[in-house]
């Protein structure tokens, strides 16, 4: 048996001429996150819509827990859940009736569903308000109980399309630690996000979609790795000191650039060893400064860099 | 405000193994799906409301019109409310018929729909369901009004409480015919305010041009041309018939055939309407 949970093979979708996604590889091992990073239009919910048998694939074939999404997509939503983008829950019912009509659909009995139902609006925090009408919740109580449905089956793979768009911090923290729940008990994850710092969070491998086409795929570090700049701040003790500074910097081989707002001097650098190279070079002309920092690039930086490239 | 829990939830999911559920019959998904609508009836101002259309009918016509009893084409010995009653149950469930249109494009239109779309759920279930949540609503709806015409009009037929409830039936399966109609056509077109001017544009002409009110035979000749047409004029005269007891067996069986055959149609034009993503 295959520990690929996801797997999707030059999958390619087309709404009449207009290509929503083109050549789409995918591989999600068992019990792992894959964080799919893209802006709007990038084709990521096409994509979960695909690999939940939602929408069939013009072209290419996909997998999902080890069944075709076309030929077995009965197969396939027996072992899924889905978060929409939009909460899709049952305003007219409670909250405990939306996961009772959920697990009773699945096939549960009247009293696993009421069973199965307590245990989740319990982890989800949503007991107080388990009678009261779904129209009544409040932006973030409506997601919590949009994923303890998509979870009510124990589906072994979780699609999550922008589970935390429009919520307030504490509730995204929340949910953050729902998913790392989630993994930690061996189910496979699908996340999509515009937001980098939650790929960052929660994703073991991210892969980056522009325009339907995948433009980069790995783990965090190394997407950072292939596209980022680390760059090394310098904040000097003295103002006056900003040119003889610069001076020394390029002569180093350098290329600084002088923020003089902040008295500071920033230049990319190839590896954290230039950090010497900085230092000597500011010893060698005697300036002293009062900071000095090396800075990671950040996923901002690869998804700007990653989908510049693809736009020029 | 919600609280939000800083301690990790125990949610169990693929490694427990599943919750072992091998999915849920037809059976069963036909039966969530129309206790889920039915749910709507805990808030009793929805069939209240229904309600008051065919109530100020029942009371206009049955006052308005009473002449007509002494009029042409009239069966000889009828009050007009035994003439009245029969055709407000057809027309008030065909009313029924076209709010389940907007009723199911509604549905639709939430998102829980999506959701289904994602489970192992046969998605024509969804349809029945509601469906059968019409029948349901509309049974009640027409139960309370022949109550309030017995009570209040002295609503007494010919055909007694057997012709009554044979009228009954009919209407209601007159009306779950041309539900499935604007069932099909809600799966397809899935727009609320469309739905509901359809129910609303059809309606009139239908009801109007019928012998719902007035016999046919006291009409201008172009609306007699129009009126032997509708099928509801059919639907109408086969349900009077049962009520006055002299109900022709071949009205009877083209109203049911008619309506058996519209679900049987807008049934299957809706399950492939519906599976459209």
């Amino acid at each position: 048996m295959t520990d690929l949970m996801i797997e999707a093979d030059d999958v390619g979708k087309k709404f009449g001429e207009v290509a929503a996604l083109t050549g789409v590889d995918l591989g999600v091992p068992r019990g792992t996150v894959l964080g799919l990073l893209g802006h709007n239009g990038a084709g990521k919910t096409t994509l979960v819509n695909i690999l939940s048998t939602v929408l069939p694939p013009s072209d290419g074939t996909a997998r999902v827990a080890g069944h075709d999404v076309v030929r077995e997509g009965h197969e396939v939503r027996r072992r899924i859940g889905l978060t929409g983008q939009f909460a899709s829950v049952d305003e007219q019912l409670t909250g405990e009736e939306n996961l009772v009509m959920i697990a009773r659909l699945l096939g549960a009995d009247r009293r696993q569903a009421r069973q199965r139902s307590g245990e989740l609006l319990e982890a989800f925090d949503l007991t107080a308000a388990a009678k009261r009408k779904a129209s009544t919740y409040s932006g973030g109580m409506r997601r919590r109980l949009d994923l303890a449905s998509s979870l009510i089956g124990h589906p072994e793979v979780v699609f999550l399309d922008e589970p935390t768009t429009g919520l307030d911090p504490a509730s995204r923290v929340a949910l953050w630690e729902i998913v790392e729940g989630l993994v930690g008990d061996g189910t496979t994850v699908l996340l999509t996000t515009q937001y980098l710092e939650e790929a960052d969070r929660l994703a073991d491998q991210i892969t980056v979609l522009s325009a339907g086409r995948v433009v980069a795929a790995g783990t965090a570090a190394q997407l950072k790795a292939d596209v980022g700049q680390r760059t090394v701040t310098v904040v000097l003790e003295e103002p006056a000191d900003a040119s003889p500074a610069l001076r020394a910097l390029r002569e180093a081989g350098l290329a600084p650039m002088h923020d003089a707002e902040r008295h500071a001097l920033t230049t990319p650098v190839e590896s954290s060893r230039q950090l010497a190279v900085v230092v000597r070079a500011l010893d060698d002309v005697n300036v002293d400064f009062v900071e000095l920092n090396l800075h990671e690039p950040t996923l901002d930086d690869v998804y700007l860099t990653l989908t510049g490239r693809q736009a020029a | 405000m919600s609280t939000v829990t800083a301690e990790r939830p125990t949610v169990r999911t693929a490694e427990s193994g599943g919750a072992g559920w091998q999915g849920s019959s037809v059976f069963t998904q036909v039966m969530v799906f129309a206790g889920r609508s039915l749910r709507a009836l805990r808030e009793p101002r929805l069939l209240i409301m229904s309600l008051i259309q065919p109530f100020v009918m029942l009371v206009l016509f049955s006052q308005v019109f009473r002449g007509i009893a002494n009029g042409p084409g009239f069966p000889a010995g009828a009050n007009y409310i035994d003439y009245l009653m029969p055709a407000i149950l057809v027309t008030t469930s065909t009313q029924s018929a076209m709010g389940a249109g907007a009723g199911l494009a509604n549905d639709l239109r939430n998102g829980v729909l999506g959701r289904f779309r994602a489970m192992p759920v046969r998605l024509v279930s969804v349809l029945v369901g509601r469906s059968l949540y019409d029948l349901v609503r509309n049974t009640l709806q027409l139960g309370i009004l022949l109550v309030a015409a017995a009570a209040l009009f002295g609503f007494a037929p010919a055909g007694g409480v057997v012709g009554t409830l044979c009228a009954l039936a009919l209407a209601l399966f007159v009306g779950w015919g041309v539900s499935w109609v604007l069932i099909a056509l809600a799966s397809w077109l899935r727009n609320v305010e469309v739905m509901q001017m359809v129910g609303f544009i059809a309606m009139f002409p239908l009801m109007f041009a019928s012998s719902a009110f007035v016999p046919v035979g006291g009409m201008p000749e172009w609306l007699q041309a129009v009126a032997r047409v509708n099928p509801l004029t059919y639907a109408v005269d086969a349900s009077r018939g049962l009520a006055f007891g002299s109900a022709t067996a071949s009205s009877v069986v083209g109203a049911l055939v008619t309506s058996a055959a519209l679900a049987l149609v807008g049934g299957a034009l809706a399950a492939r309407g519906i599976r459209r993503p």
